[in-house]
């Protein structure tokens, strides 16, 4: 079969020309991959890592979100709370502790009302004290 | 559970350590194969580099029903042929033989190494389908996968590889013309 001796022959030469090729890899290349490998990071492991994120973010927006529709809850049931006093009907006892309302004096009436007396008794008195000059004046005849 | 897929899951966990152990075994290989498939041999560290760290960031898209090594070729695959595309974009010509890595590598041997024949005749697809059969006895399924080929187009460009390249062993390749085949 020397066909298949000349294949093997082939095969052979192949083989041991491909080792005869001068391929190591220098320690700088290897240090080189090895820090490249270190810089990147497989798609397998960043999506595992993007979902631990995202899961990690819908539970704090889960949680703040109930968090806000407590807190509103809780609003809405306090002013419920205050309205309702209102709604029921007052007793005596409610109204008895209400302060009086007291009335605004209109102070400018009632000072004209104590003064219009005394007013008069001055223009009466004025009056008197006239008379009393004309009198003076005719018993001395005394121009002042 | 075998300790490969376990290295595997705790690689998806992101563990640096769990991939570089992973790797370990294939990593030379790997380079060995950029070596022949890049411009020059800083061109084929980036596409280790890049190769390992697209299959660390991407390692939950590897199937267990597939072979490790199968989807770290393919993925390696894709990263020297997008490096050399932006080689030809931005150098134009980059066949210069000064700075082919496996010449450089194989410099010192003392015959011809037959892999420069295959890179000088074959076609890349098919370069790298005898690659992968006989430095990594890869099954013809395997290679059809990396390659996004059928299986049938593997076996035939096999064929075609082999019978090129003994006729560059036999040194008869002048008879046959300088034909690229696949």
């Amino acid at each position: 079969m020397p066909e298949v001796k000349l294949m093997d022959k082939l095969a052979n030469r192949l083989r041991e020309d491909a080792a005869n090729i001068d391929a190591e890899i220098s320690a700088q290349l290897d240090s080189r991959i090895r820090a490249s490998l270190a810089a990147v990071e497989p798609e397998t492991a960043r999506r595992q890592r993007d979902t631990r994120r995202r899961s990690v973010s819908f539970w704090l927006a889960s949680s703040l979100t109930g968090v806000a529709a407590a807190l509103g809850v809780i609003a809405i049931l306090n002013i419920v709370d205050t309205n309702e006093p209102a709604a029921v009907p007052r007793t005596v006892a409610d109204t008895a502790t209400q302060p009086i309302e007291i009335p605004v004096i209109d102070l400018d009436v009632e000072a004209a009302t104590l003064t219009g007396p005394l007013a008069q008794e001055l223009a009466d008195l004025q009056a008197d004290l006239k008379r009393a000059e004309e009198v003076v004046r005719g018993d001395v005849r005394i121009d002042f | 559970m075998s300790d490969e897929l376990k290295l595997i899951d705790a690689a998806k966990g992101g563990s640096v350590d769990a991939f570089t152990e992973l790797v370990r075994g294939y990593r030379g290989g790997l380079f060995r194969f950029l070596i022949t498939r890049c411009a020059n041999h800083a061109d084929a560290e980036d596409a280790l580099q890049d190769t390992l760290i697209n299959a660390y960031r991407y390692i939950d898209s590897y199937n267990p029903q597939w072979r490790f090594s199968t989807w770290l070729y393919r993925i390696a695959i894709r990263n020297a042929g997008s490096l050399r595309s932006e080689n030809l974009a931005e150098l134009g010509d980059p066949a210069d033989a000064g700075a082919d890595p496996l010449a450089h590598c194989i410099a010192d041997s003392e015959r011809d190494n037959l892999w420069r024949s295959a890179k000088r005749v074959l076609s890349d697809e098919v370069f790298t389908a005898m690659w992968l059969r006989y430095v990594e006895d890869m099954s013809v399924r395997d290679i059809a996968r990396v390659l996004e080929r059928s299986s049938s187009w593997t076996k035939v460009n096999l064929l075609r590889g082999r019978r090129a390249l003994e006729m560059e062993m036999n040194g008869t390749a002048g008879n046959a013309g300088s034909e690229a085949y696949g």
